[in-house]
């Protein structure tokens, strides 16, 4: 069995892959991270992540329709799989015990409610 | 090699690019992520970059877009994008790896098959690695010289009849008459190398220090030798080094024996403890290499230098001549000068040295050079003093490395075509599923090649334990270059050869099978080529056989010199060297001494000793009466005490031994062959003349001893009352040598305690003279050792194929009632009678090369019969005890489990 832990860079993508829906395909998704994150990431390590998230089986995809803006090819189209979604769910569920565990954050937190 | 080369047209035309403002992505760029990336992203990946380059030329500019583009497409050089090689869809490669794959396979199910295989390989290339090194290392001797197109030796040449002789040593005088009027000779230098004066062994010692050590290696020279022969000088200076009288250069292991971390320049040690032998130390040089047919460690100069009485002068030829040419010199030129020159200048002085029949010189004798390059192996056949390769040697073992290499194969070939029913089937579904017959072909020989590397890799560890042994055997000090590329290179060749030349039978063989005809079974196992692994192991035999006979004979031959009569007793003789540190006084009580001990029967003191490392002097002889009538002859003369003939056990056959008494000085004992060559019957009272006008009176004859090589006549001989020098010689009476040993070293210890005690055995030396003969003896049966071993893996392993196949026909004639010893012999006949051919064709052979080999020589062995009879036999009997292994087995089994399970 694979490895099934996220790195932070492998769950931003994920996330993003969620939230792009339709449009979550390699140089989408690097746009979308870039602008979020204003952080400067190539397509190439994008790609990367997003074929070693599919390894794991977080990610399927599947040939998309093309545009005239890529010269008539196809893209290639991300979907969070229900693994990947509770993979994502877990990363967060335990963050937030650990931020719950941590005193001065989780005042911050009551009073911020 | 395209990515590359794409690379950097890419840096220029991304400059260009830049310029022209396009509004397309750079295209040299697309076509470079197209030659790496996986086939199946190419689309996606682009379709993303173009996307990406358009969304940048519009938000910023086409340059940035085209930048960025190219950024994009560098970062797509990782591991999940990058096409893999391997998975090219190459049939040549995945065919080659299935090849391997499957051999290794059969490698492995196989192992005595594949350990004799890659056993009997492995042997032929370990020896085959072990003689080049050997081989190399002759052919090598003075190549190392910067100018070796210009050093010479000059040599006599004496042609009569159409007969050549040549030989080194000429007059000291030559060498003025040769500097001065031959311009081509740049350098012209004398070296003295034979016992004489203080060449060859010395006690040495520094002035300030009373302890002698003993050290070889001494011989004289001009100060030109360093300039000729090149020789490098650590300290001191070529021009300076040798030009003093009493200088000498010593060798750099010697300066570090004697002076370590000094500049002994300067220096002086003393010869011998006598003080008029005290030599400056001029320089050091490095150390003579082993490929340099001139070996020493101290060059004592000549310069100066007075020998004996006139032996410097015309009389005599006591010097070996090195010369250096210009580089425009013609030999026959510089030849034909020196003739001239010897009869415009020398002749007159020969003929006050009172040489006669300067005529007949003049007639017949010239001057040969020879380059310095064919001193060691004497192509020329020049009479010197120096050790000697033989050319023959080095064909005889390149011949038998390959023979021996040639078993290796030819067992290879014989256990894969009798295997070959095994695999059968497999060339028969090969066939069927669609293979071809050349891709079969690289199958077997692919396999053949993987065996053939796996043995070289065997056969230089094999080589590499082996070379001390070898170095020992040859007298060589080899290594093996593990640092040369040329030795991979030549072994990666070499086993490219060896795998093709072995698999290429079998592979041809093998993917000849028609499938219908195997699949169904119709083949037997292997009958058809029966007929040539009969042939081979035939031919495996036959070598075996030729080396056995020759292993015999020069064993034979080594017993018969060790064994022969010779005229004088060596055993039970112990010589001590080292007597020319004593004077007269201290050798007399040395002598006394030494006969107080009851071990010791008698003493002589004496140089002439009829072994390796006596003195050597020759003198021509007449009667007194014929000295102006006869051209007289040649003989040895040796000076020897009074207790030599009885020391030694000669026997006195006509007159009487020397005795103390003065008149006695001028008399002088001939041995028979002398007295022959005089043509007398009783030459007792007789006056003789040496070419000194010595004259002396016959008083003995001492029976004909051999004091040269018994391979030859007994050459003429006289002896002389005289004192000895260095050596003394004791007869031991006792047979517990150990304690006469000790004894005799503790007198030396009294008499001499600032010298080690040296000595050796008589019968010792008379061995070394013959340590080309033990050698020759040695390597045949080593090389019939190993062949034995090559060509009985072989047989083996066939037998223990063919018992296997067969097991079956063996039960049921078990069965049926066949005896053990009848089944024997039926398996073992047919080797037996293998054996049988090959014993016919080794005989006539053998007898043919060792004729030749021992040649033209006195006592030679009588090669009779029975010495062919033992060689058969031992092949013989090797060969069926190496088959009874599996035939036995096979006999004494249970008919039961092998019939069981049909």
């Amino acid at each position: 069995m694979k490895e099934t832990r996220l790195g932070e860079f492998e769950e931003v993508i994920l996330l993003l892959v969620g939230i792009l829906g339709e449009q979550a395909y390699a140089f989408k998704i690097a746009e979308e991270f870039e602008s979020q994150t204003k952080r400067v990431v190539s397509i190439g390590a994008v790609h990367s992540t997003l074929s070693r998230l599919g390894d794991k089986g977080f990610l399927t995809s599947e040939m998309g329709e093309s545009t005239a803006e890529r010269g008539g090819r196809r893209k290639r189209i991300y979907t969070i799989t229900a693994s990947g979604e509770r993979t994502l769910r877990d990363a967060r569920d335990f963050k937030i015990s650990l931020w719950d565990q941590y005193p001065a954050f989780a005042r911050l937190t009551f009073s911020g409610n | 090699m395209g990515s590359v080369s794409c690379i950097c047209e890419t840096h220029i035309f991304w400059k260009l690019n830049v310029g022209i403002k396009t509004k397309i992505p750079p295209q040299l760029a697309e076509r470079l992520l197209t030659l790496f990336i996986r086939n199946d992203l190419i689309e996606e990946v682009l379709g993303d970059l173009e996307e990406k380059f358009y969304t940048t030329a519009k938000g910023k500019s086409v340059f940035l877009a085209k930048l960025n583009y190219w950024y994009q497409v560098f970062n797509y050089l990782r591991p999940f994008a990058i096409r893999k090689l391997r998975s090219k869809n190459s049939s040549r490669i995945t065919m080659s790896r299935h090849y391997f794959k499957i051999s290794w396979r059969i490698l492995v199910r196989n192992k005595v098959f594949s350990t004799i295989k890659i056993g009997g390989f492995s042997i032929g290339i370990a020896a085959c690695i072990l003689i080049s090194l050997f081989i190399q290392h002759e052919l090598n001797y003075d190549r190392h010289y910067e100018n070796e197109d210009r050093i010479f030796r000059i040599t006599n040449q004496w042609s009569q009849n159409g007969q050549v002789n040549r030989w080194i040593n000429l007059q000291g005088p030559l060498k003025e008459v040769f500097e001065e009027n031959i311009p081509e000779l740049e350098k012209v230098a004398r070296v003295v190398t034979w016992s004489w004066g203080n060449t060859g062994d010395n006690h040495i010692r520094k002035v300030n220090s009373p302890q002698n050590f003993y050290e070889e290696g001494f011989f004289y020279a001009d100060p030109e030798l360093l300039e000729i022969l090149e020789i490098p000088l650590l300290y001191g200076s070529k021009e300076y080094t040798l030009s003093e009288p009493n200088s000498m250069v010593i060798s750099r292991r010697m300066a570090e024996k004697y002076f370590p971390n000094e500049d002994p320049v300067g220096r002086q040690m003393i010869l011998n403890d006598n003080p008029d032998d005290t030599y400056t130390i001029g320089g050091v040089m490095k150390d003579f290499p082993s490929t340099s047919h001139l070996q020493g460690d101290f060059i004592l100069t000549l310069f100066g230098r007075k020998f004996g009485p006139g032996s410097s002068g015309w009389c005599c030829s006591n010097y070996a001549f090195y010369t250096k040419v210009s580089p425009e010199a013609n030999v026959s030129d510089v030849q034909g000068k020196m003739v001239s020159m010897r009869d415009t200048y020398a002749i007159d002085g020969f003929r006050q040295a009172g040489q006669t029949e300067l005529d007949e010189m003049q007639e017949f004798h010239s001057y040969y050079i020879q380059p310095v390059y064919n001193i060691y192996l004497n192509p020329d056949q020049i009479g010197d003093y120096i050790d000697h390769g033989s050319a023959e040697l080095i064909w005889m073992l390149g011949i038998i490395a390959l023979i021996i290499l040639l078993l290796a194969c030819v067992n290879f070939v014989n256990l894969t075509t009798a295997k070959s029913l095994n695999r059968a089937k497999e060339v028969g579904l090969r066939k069927v599923v669609g293979a071809n017959r050349y891709g079969l072909i690289s199958q077997y020989l692919s396999e053949s090649i993987l065996y053939s590397f796996i043995s070289i890799l065997l056969g230089l560890i094999m080589a590499f334990i082996a070379l001390p042994f070898f170095n020992e055997l040859a007298g060589a000090s080899l290594e093996i270059p593990w640092t040369s590329w040329s030795l991979f290179l030549l072994l990666i060749v070499g086993g490219v050869i060896i795998g093709g030349l072995s698999g290429i039978y079998p592979s041809l063989y093998l993917s000849r099978f028609r499938p219908a005809s195997v699949l169904k079974g119709k083949l037997s196992a292997g009958k058809n080529n029966s007929y040539l692994r009969g042939c081979l192991v035939v031919f495996q035999f036959t070598v075996t056989i030729i080396l056995l006979i020759g292993a015999l004979v020069t064993h034979e031959q080594f017993q018969l010199v060790m064994n022969k009569s010779l005229g004088y007793e060596k055993d039970q003789v112990l010589l001590i060297q080292g007597l020319e540190t004593m004077d007269s006084n201290k050798k007399d009580l040395l002598k006394e001494e030494l006969l107080r001990l009851a071990e010791v029967k008698n003493v002589t003191v004496g140089d002439f000793i009829p072994v390796q490392g006596s003195a050597i002097q020759n003198r021509t002889f007449w009667i007194s009466d014929r000295r102006q009538l006869d051209p007289g002859f040649e003989a040895a003369r040796w000076a020897v005490d009074t207790d030599y003939i009885e020391t030694l056990g000669m026997k006195i056959v006509k007159g009487r031994n020397f005795m103390d008494i003065p008149s006695d000085s001028a008399g002088v004992i001939i041995n028979e062959r002398m007295a022959r060559e005089f043509g007398l019957e009783d030459p007792i009272g007789i006056r003789i003349t040496d070419m000194f006008n010595n004259e002396y009176q016959v008083i003995g004859v001492v029976r004909d001893f051999y004091f040269n090589s018994i391979f030859a006549d007994v050459n003429p001989l006289a002896l002389f009352k005289g004192e000895g020098n260095a050596t003394a010689s004791i007869k031991i009476a006792s047979t517990e040598i150990n304690r006469a040993i000790t004894d005799i070293a503790g007198v030396w210890e009294q008499i001499q305690p600032n010298q080690p005690f040296r000595y050796s055995f008589m019968n010792q030396r008379f061995e070394s003279m013959y340590e080309g003969l033990n050698r020759a003896k040695v390597i045949f049966l080593l090389f019939a050792t190993l062949s034995i071993i090559v060509a009985c893996l072989g047989l083996f392993a066939l037998s223990a194929f063919v018992v296997e196949q067969r097991s079956k026909e063996i039960s049921i004639r078990k069965v049926l009632g066949a005896s053990v010893a009848g089944i024997f012999r039926l398996l073992t006949l047919n080797y037996v009678r293998w054996v049988l051919i090959s014993l016919i064709i080794a005989v006539p052979l053998g007898w043919y090369i060792m004729d030749d080999f021992l040649g033209e020589i006195k006592n030679r062995v009588n090669m009779s019969w029975t010495l062919f009879a033992i060689a058969g036999l031992i092949a013989l009997g090797i060969s069926v005890v190496t088959i009874s292994f599996e035939t036995i087995k096979a006999a004494v089994a249970n008919p039961a489990d092998k019939l069981r399970n049909e």
